[in-house]
């Protein structure tokens, strides 16, 4: 809110601090002021009152108050409830006007007063001024009048003109359905039963603490007035603002509940100041509903338990000074202090409230910092961060970069990807339709990263760890897209399960189960089961090539999909030293032609199963396929390599089991070992 | 047959004049060789009286020593002598850009949470995690904000379509009760994650990004220890004294509650276009753990108390690396990723 300093000024006989000063003074002990600025002989302050001081300080007096604490400047808070000018004079104000709530826990207080003989024109210039550097637009003499009012005590006012206002009778009640208001500004308004109102017999006058309306409007011809002065229940207001999208200085105001003892000091105030402007007659007395009064509170306040929250000892004489400046009433006990707290601090209810207050106005620059004595508690070891940190490493050093997407996908790249949306979380308030959903896997993002970074880059390899969900829960996953070859991938992720000291790792045909068989992500040839003994873990492969038509993806996309969890539970620290031969290796390498369909890992098994531990690796170093060859044959090649660990092994007994090796091979008259 | 000085001097001489290692080796041959001069000559030698073989054998024994020395100082000197022609001819240019050597990047997120994990691990801090998906009850009513209350409004909420009325955490503090409800005090943690806010994105606001929520619960942690933490925490993430200020500040779940201005990074508190000429910089909001969410988490706030804060992680690494844009962290673009 905007404050005048000059306004602000006014309150106080002695000289405030100047406004750059001021200003830091508020920031450091109640609210950030977020803006200075000069506006002719006057400075506009921007404070930022905090929410829940919205009830008190959203008014120069609340400010002067606080300034008051901060500084010790004596301010004196104008007492206009018992204020002698607004006796009034006959008739009384029930005369003209009876006031009707039909809900007193939506309205715990309405009051009203009645002025007779205003003549509407311009406000004093004063009065514009202070309005204009508040930042509000001079209206009339009695729209100002309330509005100025507002901004000094807090107080949220309405004046109606009273000649059209039907059978003399406010009533405050729920909307009906159906039911329409034109706004003083023109706007009309569908009103329902969630939103209250200010009627007269027949019509909505206003959306209650938001609006006036057009109807019992003050004009230039309007000649008496009912003043308003109400307390309405927040969370009501709150809600109708929120549904007609309409925010005003009131309704800002009675979101934050201001006290209902205001009405009566502000309606007085408000009266007072339009009969010294306008020259009309106050009618005698206020119509008041206000069944059930707000009283004050009063809390304990434990003097060591300050020194223990804040860990600073600050004296009983500098606490009780300090209370006593904000307001409060304070009675002295021994060890405990006992605080009465007026209505108009409704946020303060409990000690650590109260200890809040000290500390603030004290000053927490004040407090030096002591680090805290505890017991030596080591911490304790998140595995899954220890993993994933593992993880993310070991895809860097193999080339990867990590990115970070949203956790959020559209409804079009469900369906690119044949993903039923049903299955898929879908936000109730999205903020466009790119990001209706929750993501149910990692690669959607990924796939798209991989092709806008197409545009500067060649090679692109990236991954990322994040969770995904689906209906009812949510998991993490790490994925990785790579403009590589299918054979490139899968040495990744035999290395990133190698670093996570996982070596029984095997890859299985996919085979989709009968659920996501409609999911046709992967190419069907090209992509593999990632198992782990015989835990599936996750996928390996090439994305389905009408999916990447339709994504405008240009390369060779491969993609990797694991369950992160699932991982972390075979991963393993351990890891035992394998002895080192001291014997010399000896390596004979192998071809073979073999038909195209024979899997390389057929022919491993058999190599590894005869040759017996004297075989200690096989490598396959050569694939090859091509016209010089048999139709439906491939060539493949192995270096094998022979090593015991107990001698130096004799040529004579590599051969002899070299040659047992492709007998075995040869067992099948379709597999032929090249000479 | 030469005499033996007549040997020496010719051989030395040749020795002298060899151009290489090849000639050397000539030389070598000649003299010394199993059919070499010195050679020839110990093997006349039986034709002489013992005597004159006694001296003439020593003599050329001598001799033989010598060449060998000469040999072989020739030999190093030759040898110096290539070496140096072929350094002479492996020349090349330093200013041809070395060979790129394909590496991955982590994300700023990652290394920046690592940073800040490692600092809080050696204080003594757990790293927990929680769900993304919450509860009302979590993210709202059990860190006192109720239904209907204008704080709510503080915190623009993603809410999922459902029966059950479930919404993407706008913090990471649910954290806090979840850990409170299985834990016994003493405890200190820190809680990084993802969350969530319904917002119009720009350069300074993203619908998701990453918080680091705190929290320290013992018979008496105060004020004054927070600042100690947080001390030490910030001149360890920036690597220099910073200096920080608390400003009263509201946050349902702490009483009291202080917003964390640090001198800015950029002008040390000058003012900038950075700090928008207040020489500081807003990096967290903190406070003591109010009663009534000790309470939601099952402790006694008259048996316990402590602090708890959250930071915006996004927002210190862009503090810290100068990134005017926090969209750049999630468009992932490599050209931004790989200056990581």
């Amino acid at each position: 809110m905007k404050f005048s300093y000059n306004w602000l000024q006014s309150f106080f006989k002695k000289k405030l601090p100047k406004p750059g000063e001021l200003a830091e003074l508020l920031t450091m002990h109640s609210f950030e002021v977020e803006g200075i600025e000069k506006k002719g002989k006057d400075w506009v302050l921007d404070i930022d009152v905090l929410s829940n001081r919205g009830h008190d300080c959203l008014s120069h007096i609340g400010i002067c108050r606080e300034i008051s604490a901060i500084t010790g400047l004596k301010f004196t808070r104008p007492n206009f409830a018992e204020s002698k000018n607004c006796g009034g004079q006959e008739p009384q104000t029930k005369d003209f006007i009876k006031i009707e709530v039909k809900d007193k826990n939506l309205c715990s207080r309405y009051t009203a007063r009645v002025i007779a003989d205003v003549k509407v024109g311009v406000s004093p210039k004063w009065i514009q001024e202070r309005l204009i550097v508040c930042g509000l637009r001079p209206i009339n003499n009695i729209v100002d009048a309330a509005n100025y009012v507002m901004l000094e005590i807090g107080q949220p006012l309405h004046a109606f003109d009273f000649d059209k206002v039907l059978g003399k009778k406010i009533i405050v009640r729920r909307a009906k359905k159906g039911e329409k208001i034109v706004s003083l500004d023109d706007e009309k308004y569908d009103l329902d039963e969630s939103i209250l109102i200010i009627a007269d017999n027949k019509d909505p006058l206003a959306i209650a603490g938001i609006k006036g309306g057009k109807k019992a409007e003050i004009t230039q011809s309007t000649k008496t007035i009912v003043l308003e002065s109400a307390n309405f229940e927040s969370k009501t207001i709150r809600l109708a603002r929120q549904k007609l999208g309409l925010q005003t200085d009131a309704s800002l105001r009675f979101e934050h509940q201001p006290d209902p003892n205001l009405t009566l000091s502000a309606i007085n105030r408000v009266a007072e100041l339009i009969q010294e402007i306008t020259g009309g007659k106050i009618a005698k007395e206020v119509a008041d509903f206000y069944p059930k009064k707000n009283i004050p509170k009063r809390i304990k306040l434990e003097l060591d338990y300050v020194e223990r929250l804040l860990g600073i000892k600050i004296s009983k004489k500098d606490i009780i000074s300090i209370l006593k400046s904000l307001g409060l009433n304070v009675k002295e006990k021994k060890q405990v202090l006992e605080i009465e707290v007026p209505t108009f601090r409704q946020d303060i209810s409990i000690q650590e409230d109260l200890i809040e207050e000290i500390g603030r106005i004290y000053g927490y620059e004040k407090i030096s910092a002591i680090l805290p004595l505890s017991s030596l508690i080591p911490p304790k070891r998140n595995l899954q961060l220890f993993w994933e940190d593992i993880c993310k490493n070991i895809l860097k050093e193999l080339g990867f970069s990590e990115v970070y997407n949203y956790s959020f996908v559209s409804g079009k790249q469900l369906s690119t990807f044949h993903f039923p949306p049903s299955n898929s979380v879908k936000i109730e308030n999205p903020v466009s339709v790119k990001q209706e959903y929750l993501r149910p896997s990692l690669i959607f993002n990924l796939l798209k990263n991989a092709k806008e970074n197409s545009k500067n880059f060649k090679e692109i390899r990236i991954f990322e760890l994040g969770k995904i969900f689906k209906k009812g829960k949510e998991k993490k996953m790490l994925a990785g897209a790579a403009t590589n070859e299918f054979y490139e991938l899968k040495g990744v992720i035999d290395s990133l399960l190698n670093g996570l000291g996982i070596s029984n790792i095997w890859y299985d045909e996919y085979k989709p189960t009968p659920e996501d068989s409609k999911i046709a992500i992967w190419h069907p040839n090209k992509c593999a089961e990632i198992k782990i003994d015989n835990s599936e873990i996750g996928f390996l492969g090439e994305i389905h090539p009408k999916i990447v038509e339709s994504l405008g993806i240009k390369n060779r996309v491969v993609v990797f999909d694991i369950d992160f969890e699932k991982l972390t539970r075979f991963s393993s620290e351990e890891h035992e030293y394998q002895p080192i031969s001291f014997h010399p290796a000896a390596v004979r390498d192998l071809a073979i032609l073999v038909p195209l369909d024979v899997k390389v890992v057929e022919i491993l098994n058999k190599i590894n199963i005869a040759g017996g531990k004297l075989v200690r690796d096989v490598d396959l170093f050569d694939i090859y396929e091509g016209e010089e060859l048999p139709d439906g044959k491939k060539n493949l090649a192995f270096h094998i390599i022979y090593q015991s660990e107990e001698k130096t092994l004799p040529t004579k007994e590599i051969d002899k089991l070299h040659q047992e090796i492709i007998n075995v091979l040869e067992q099948d008259p379709e597999w032929e070992v090249r000479k | 047959m030469s005499s033996c000085s007549e040997i020496k001097k010719q051989a030395l001489k040749k020795v002298k004049g060899a151009k290489n290692l090849k000639e050397l080796d000539r030389v070598y041959k000649r003299y010394l060789g199993g059919k070499g001069e010195v050679f020839l000559v110990l093997k006349n030698l039986k034709d002489f009286s013992e005597n004159k073989r006694k001296e003439i054998g020593k003599e050329i024994n001598l001799v033989k020593k010598d060449i060998e020395e000469a040999i072989k100082e020739k030999q190093e000197a030759l040898k110096e002598i290539a070496i140096n022609e072929i350094i002479e001819k492996d020349k090349l240019d330093i200013t041809i850009p070395g060979k790129k050597i394909k590496k991955g990047h982590l994300h700023p997120i990652t290394l920046t949470l690592r940073k800040i994990q490692e600092i809080f691990q050696n204080m003594g801090f757990s790293i927990i995690e929680g769900p993304e998906v919450e509860t009302e009850w979590y993210n709202f009513d059990a860190l006192n904000i109720p239904k209907d209350h204008p704080a709510r409004d503080a915190w623009d909420t993603f809410w999922l379509q459902g029966n059950e009325k479930l919404l993407l955490r706008t913090h990471t503090s649910p954290v806090q009760i979840r850990y409170m409800e299985k834990n016994q005090p003493p405890f200190r943690i820190i809680v990084p994650g993802r969350v969530f806010r319904h917002e119009a994105t720009d350069a300074s606001h993203e619908i998701n990004f990453y918080h680091l929520e705190g929290l320290m619960i013992d018979k008496q942690i105060s004020m004054a220890n927070f600042k100690a933490v947080m001390e030490h925490f910030l001149k360890s993430f920036f690597g220099k004294k910073i200096k920080m200020r608390l400003r009263p500040s509201f946050f349902p779940f702490t009483e009291p509650s202080f917003e964390i201005d640090i001198s800015c990074v950029a002008c040390g508190g000058k003012g900038c276009s950075v700090c928008k000429k207040t020489g500081w910089l807003e990096t967290m909001g903190a406070g003591m753990v109010h009663p009534n969410v000790l309470k939601a988490g099952g402790l006694n706030p008259k048996d316990w108390q402590g602090f708890a804060f959250g930071m915006g992680v996004d927002r210190l690494i862009m503090m810290k690396h100068k990134i005017n844009d926090i969209r750049l962290f999630y468009n992932n673009d490599l050209r931004f990723l790989k200056q990581f």
